[in-house]
Formats: C-alpha cells, structure tokens, sequence
C-alpha cells in the first residue's frame, strides 16, 4: 500500500471504538453480553489497522495524515495532523492489544452483570482506550488535550462504576479535581503556545521553538508538564492514582494503571524530546527529579501498604518514575530502555492487577493480612502472579531485567551516577513491597479454609495467560523487541528534527539509531540478583520488624484529603514553572 | 483595555484556586473549579483580540467587501475562538460528571465535608 493509504488507515483506528461506545448501550438491549462483544471486535479492528501500518513505521517512515485534506501551506499547518511514528505507534498497538485482553477477561469476570450496566462499562472502556489511541497518534497539541478529556471523562466514570460503593466514590471525587486541573494546565500550556507561535502542529512548533525562548514559552511548557505528570501519576501529582485503581474493579485498575498513565508520559515525551528539545531549557534536569522522586516515594509507599490493589497501584507511580528518568537519560540506551519498559509495565501490571481482580472477586479479601495460603488453592494464579512480580523485579528470563538494564545504562553513559543509585534503592524497596505482598497473600500458610472458592472462568485464564506469556516473550527475546521496536521508537524521539520535518511534509523517513544489549553482562546480572536478594532480606524486616520511619512521614502526607492532594500537585506546578522561568 | 482582561482572568483563577484549596465543602470545591474553567475561556478570548478588528465571520461581508479582503484584514482569531467552544463543551460534560458525584456522596454518607471523605488515604 501507498504511504498515503496507509495514512488514511490511522483515522479509522480511533474512529472504531469511537463507534463502538457509542453502539455499546444500544446493543445491551438484544443482549447483556453483546456491548462487551462488539467491543472486543472494534478493538481487535483497530489492532488490525495498526499492525497494517506498523511494518512501514518501525522501518523508520513516518506515516503522515492531514485530517481533511487540510495539508500545511508554506510550512505553515492549519489541519489536524495524524502521525505514526513507532513511539505513538507502539502506545497505541498496546492500547488496542491489552485493551482487548481486558474487555475479554472483563466478559467472563463482570459478565453477569446487567445490560445496563455492561452497556455502560462498554462504551466508557472503548472511550478511554479511543482517548488513548488518538492521542499516541495525533501531531497537533489542541487535539492532544481534546484526547487528554476524552480518556479523562472515561475514566471518571470507570472509577465510580459501582456507585454503590462509597469508596468509589470518594476515588472519583479526587481523579475528578487532580485531572481536571490538569486539563486547565494542558489546554492554557497549548493556548498560550498557539497565541506566539500561531501553531498546533508538533513540527511547526518545533521549528519555532529555538534558541532563547520567550517567557510565555516557559509559562506553557510547565504547565504542559505539569499536566501530563498529573496523568502519569508522578509524584508529586499522584494524590489520585492509588485512590482510583483501589476503588475500581479489577480489569479498570489494569487499565488505568498499564494504559491511561501511560497518556501522561506520550504527552511528556512529546512536549520535552519532540516540541521543546531545540531549545535550551533545563527540562531533562526536572524530569529527572521527578522521574526519581516518583520511583522512591512510589516504592516506600508500596512497601508498607495492606491493601493488595493499593500496593500495586503505588508500585505505578514508582515504575512510571523510573520510565521518566529513562526518557530524562536522552540517551538511546536510556530511551530504548524507557520504551521498553513502558510496554513491560503495560503488560505485568495488568498482569498482577487481573490477579488481585481475581483474588478480590473470589476471595472477598482485599487486605494481604487477611489472605494467605493462596498459592495451595489457586497453583495456576500463583504462578501468574508470581511471572509478575519476577518480572517487576528484573529477574533474568523474564522482561523487566531487559528494560531496567537498558536504562540503567543509559545512566551510567551518560555519567549520571546519583540517579543510577537512587533508581537502584527505588528497584530494592520495589522487590521488597512485591516479594513481601507475595509472601503474605500466596505462601503464608492460612488456618481457615476460604469460604467460597471457583475456579478461574475461561476468558480469565486467556486473559491472564496471554499477559504472562507476553512478559516471558518480551524477556527471552530482547534483540527481537529491541531491533524493531524499542530502537525505531528511540530513534524518532532522539531525532526530532526528521521526526518534526517528516509532518510537515507530509512523510518521511527517521535514521534507525542501534543500541546494544547484552543479556549475560555480568555487571547487570550481578546488579539484578544481588537487588533481589537484598529486596527480599528487606521485605523480611519488615515483615518481622514492621516498616522503617520514613514510610511513617510518607504515609501521614497521604492523608486523604482532597484540598491536601490539589495543594501538592499546585505546588508541584508552582516549582516547575519556576524552575523554567527563574 | 485588554490588559484588565488579562488582570481579571488571573484574578479569577486564583480566586477559583484558592476555593478549592482552602473550602471543604465538595460544592464550593466544584465552584471553584468552574471558576477556574471561567478564567480560561476569558484568557483565550483577550488572546484572540486584535485592537479594532471584526469577527472572524466571512459569510455576507458588509458591501464592498469580499470575504478574501475580510479574511486578510482585521479580525480577531478564530481558532482560539474555536478552542474555547471546545472548553466550554468538555467543561459541561466535566461539571455534570461532577455533580452526580457530589449528589451521590451527599445520599450515601449525609455530608458535603471533605474531611469526613477520607476513608481512602496512607
């Protein structure tokens, strides 16, 4: 196919579960499980239409589609750009993929629901995973923010889906007042790029933003990023994220937490390596304090958590952190790595997420203290959970080794030893909270018997099964991923000049960067299994000795309130746009 | 004077900040977060003002004029224009998602006060 059909195709990608949310209530009245049907199927199509394009994309084209025909006049772009490069591209293969995998674990979990509800969960999933596609591929900010909403909307509804639940409620409140001022902050950040620039377009912008920058420049580009961090979830923007996926059922808090916080990090990785890298600002550096902020704090919280979803939920934060500070290393290593990372966390955390959905569904229990045993009850979720959590803890076969190698020797190129050895205390305290979760839920010996226990239905267990072994398959084979994957997508963000040029041209082609990585560097192994060995010790005292202080000052900052959380994300605004502007 | 524009779309931003940071009360909250959505759409409208120009409508232009002359003469800018609709639609959609939380939480637990909401927190 021509580049141009191919472009034509990146539309309807969006457009399919568009249509899908909108059919999904209608079609509840036929039948209950239907909506949930017709959702599989758009997804699966749009999955479709993105694999036609991927080959052509991650052999480094850009695939270029101006909305309308409205193609840029004299460099100048008043059309809505659609573009695929293998970064965008790869975030929207795995929204549709897992977000697929999701609906169909959902069809046997929530199944039984009614049609009104299913209709309802239907198209507010196709509308999120619509949100996020549509923003991993547009080329123009005010569309970006319009996709931001769209995914947003979605995801209020989502966390407050069992109404009847207070809990849910209370989540929503918060995801509703953090996400909403992050809206002003990106759709004033876009605005105020538009009134100097009189530009949308990614590549406009980028052309014009050079050399010394104005003040209103500064003043957008924090807003931006601050934003996008609330989205992603970055301390210290992350006062809603445990709430919602604690309060949501279980396939919503994998996808909130494999694929809506990654939104947060599309639109930071567009905004600080595609938008704003001409010009000189000290973006990476705040990136960096972030990114590493997130990794520590999100770990020493999930450390001491006794909720299961709230563990795994702060874990996002810290494993978000640590994609940042790849993405901040703007070396190849340390992007590749990132990339690589972003689809690892995608798949073990919806992994580990289902899981504690299952336990949660299955079991009653919510609370580890109140679990155990579990591993004699349900072998086969034992091991799926236990895929997860090697895989978080970087243990050789499985993915997580692969990415946190790649960025860790991205720092370490780059001569940034400091974050290289809070990223590796943040990975410590990380395999501790995990190791410690899966002591107390699966291996602990548990007097009583559960009271009620099932078997996992059929679409569970595909579910499941199929994230696993996709975080098996993204470890054994790291040259494979890494050649056509990870590198294309590093290559277009380290390179945004022909990445910016090839929209406004309409097409174009991104030089394919390399980057190495050796599985048995014997560095990098003894660095992995000696931060397992040490995580577990940790994990043992606590577990013996309960959870050290500092987690207590952490824990009494998370106090619940809502004014408190908008007080640290304005904060965080205030900083960050100071540190640009000063 | 454009520059009160600018001075009264800041002013009611904080005024809108400080509402949801300092009231407890869920509705004032919400208040203050269409405040603050307020201020934006007066920050967009000051920015798409041109000193003396028309609106940027084409169709039926005054006599003597073709819409060619119209387009490349004074008028203030639509797109940011374009961008506030945008706002103000997504901003209904947010402040009705909003409210059915509140009415919600106000059924089931009998408060508005946000500090007796804090079962979720550590």
């Amino acid at each position: 196919m021509t580049q141009a059909a191919l472009g034509s195709l990146l539309p309807l990608a969006v457009a399919a579960p568009l249509a899908g949310a909108a059919v999904a209530p209608l079609v509840a009245r036929l039948s209950p499980r239907l909506p949930l049907l017709t959702s599989l199927v758009t997804l699966l199509g749009s999955l479709g239409l993105l694999i036609a394009v991927a080959p052509s994309v991650f052999g480094g084209q850009v695939v270029v589609h101006y909305l309308g025909g409205w193609r840029p006049v004299r460099g100048s772009a008043l059309g809505i750009a659609v573009a695929a490069d293998p970064f965008g591209l790869t975030f929207a293969l795995l929204s549709a993929g897992i977000g697929a995998v999701l609906v169909l674990y959902t069809l046997s979990e929530l199944g039984g629901l009614g049609p009104r509800e299913l209709g309802g969960y239907a198209a507010l999933v196709q509308l999120l995973l619509a949100g996020l596609i549509g923003a991993a591929l547009t080329a123009d900010t005010v569309d970006l923010f319009v996709w931001f909403e769209v995914a947003a909307l979605a995801s209020y509804g989502l966390t407050g889906f069992f109404l009847e639940r207070p809990p849910a409620l209370e989540a929503a409140f918060k995801i509703l007042v953090l996400t909403t001022i992050a809206g002003f902050c990106v759709f004033m950040g876009a605005g105020l790029l538009y009134n100097t620039h009189g530009a949308l377009n990614y590549g406009q912008l980028a052309q014009d933003l050079t050399g010394p920058l104005q003040s209103a420049d500064l003043l957008a580009l924090g807003l931006l990023l601050a934003g996008f961090a609330t989205k992603a979830g970055l301390v210290p923007f992350h006062g809603w994220l445990a709430d919602a996926h604690t309060a949501a059922p279980g396939p919503v808090s994998a996808l909130f937490s494999g694929l809506m916080v990654n939104l947060g990090i599309v639109g930071i990785t567009r905004v600080a390596l595609q938008i704003y890298p001409a010009a000189d600002t000290p973006v990476l550096g705040v990136l960096m304090v972030v990114g590493v902020a997130s990794a520590l704090a999100g770990a020493c919280l999930a450390l001491v958590q006794d909720d299961l979803k709230r563990l795994l939920a702060y874990d996002t934060v810290s494993q978000v952190g640590v994609i940042t500070v790849g993405l901040a290393s703007a070396q190849p290593a340390g992007v590749a790595g990132a990339v690589y990372h972003l689809i690892n966390h995608a798949l073990f955390k919806s992994l580990l997420f289902l899981c504690a959905g299952a336990i949660v569904h299955r079991t009653g229990q919510t609370l580890l203290s109140q679990m155990g045993g579990l591993a004699r009850t349900w072998p086969g979720l034992a091991v799926a959970f236990g895929v997860g959590v090697a895989s978080i803890a970087g243990v050789p076969p499985f993915n997580g080794y692969v990415s946190l190698g790649l960025i860790h020797s991205g720092l370490t190129d780059s001569g940034q030893y400091v974050p290289y050895a809070l990223l590796l205390a943040a990975q410590l305290i990380t395999i501790a909270a995990l190791s410690r979760a899966a002591w107390l839920a699966f291996l602990k010996p548990r007097a009583e018997d559960y009271e009620h226990r099932e078997l996992l239905r059929p679409g569970m267990q595909v579910g499941v099964g199929i994230l696993a072994a996709s975080c098996v398959l993204f470890g054994v084979a790291p040259s494979y991923v890494l050649e056509h994957i990870a590198d294309p997508a590093a290559s277009a963000l380290l390179q945004p000049a022909q990445y910016t040029t090839a929209i406004l041209q309409g097409a174009g082609h991104v030089m394919q960067l390399r980057t190495e990585f050796d599985y048995a560097d014997p560095a990098e192994l003894a660095v992995a299994l000696s931060s397992v060995v040490l995580g577990i010790l940790l994990a043992r005292r606590v577990l013996r000795h309960g959870p050290p202080r500092v987690t207590d000052l952490l824990r009494r900052a998370h106090n619940g309130s809502v004014n408190d959380y908008a007080a640290y994300a304005i904060s965080g605004l205030i900083a960050v746009v100071a540190t640009f502007m000063l | 004077m454009i520059a009160v524009n600018y001075l009264a779309a800041a002013a009611l931003f904080c005024l809108g900040l400080y509402t949801v940071l300092t009231r407890r009360n869920l509705i004032k909250m919400v208040m203050g977060l269409s405040l603050m959505e307020t201020s934006t759409y007066l920050l967009f409208i000051s920015m798409a003002y041109r000193s003396g120009s028309t609106a940027p409508v084409l169709l039926n232009p005054p006599k003597g004029q073709s819409p060619e002359q119209l387009a490349a003469g004074n008028v203030a800018d639509p797109v940011l224009q374009n961008f506030c609709l945008t706002a103000i639609v997504i901003g209904v959609a947010v402040t009705a998602v909003f409210l059915s939380v509140v009415v919600r939480i106000a059924q089931h637990r009998r408060t508005l006060d946000a500090d007796c909401i804090r079962e979720l927190r550590g």
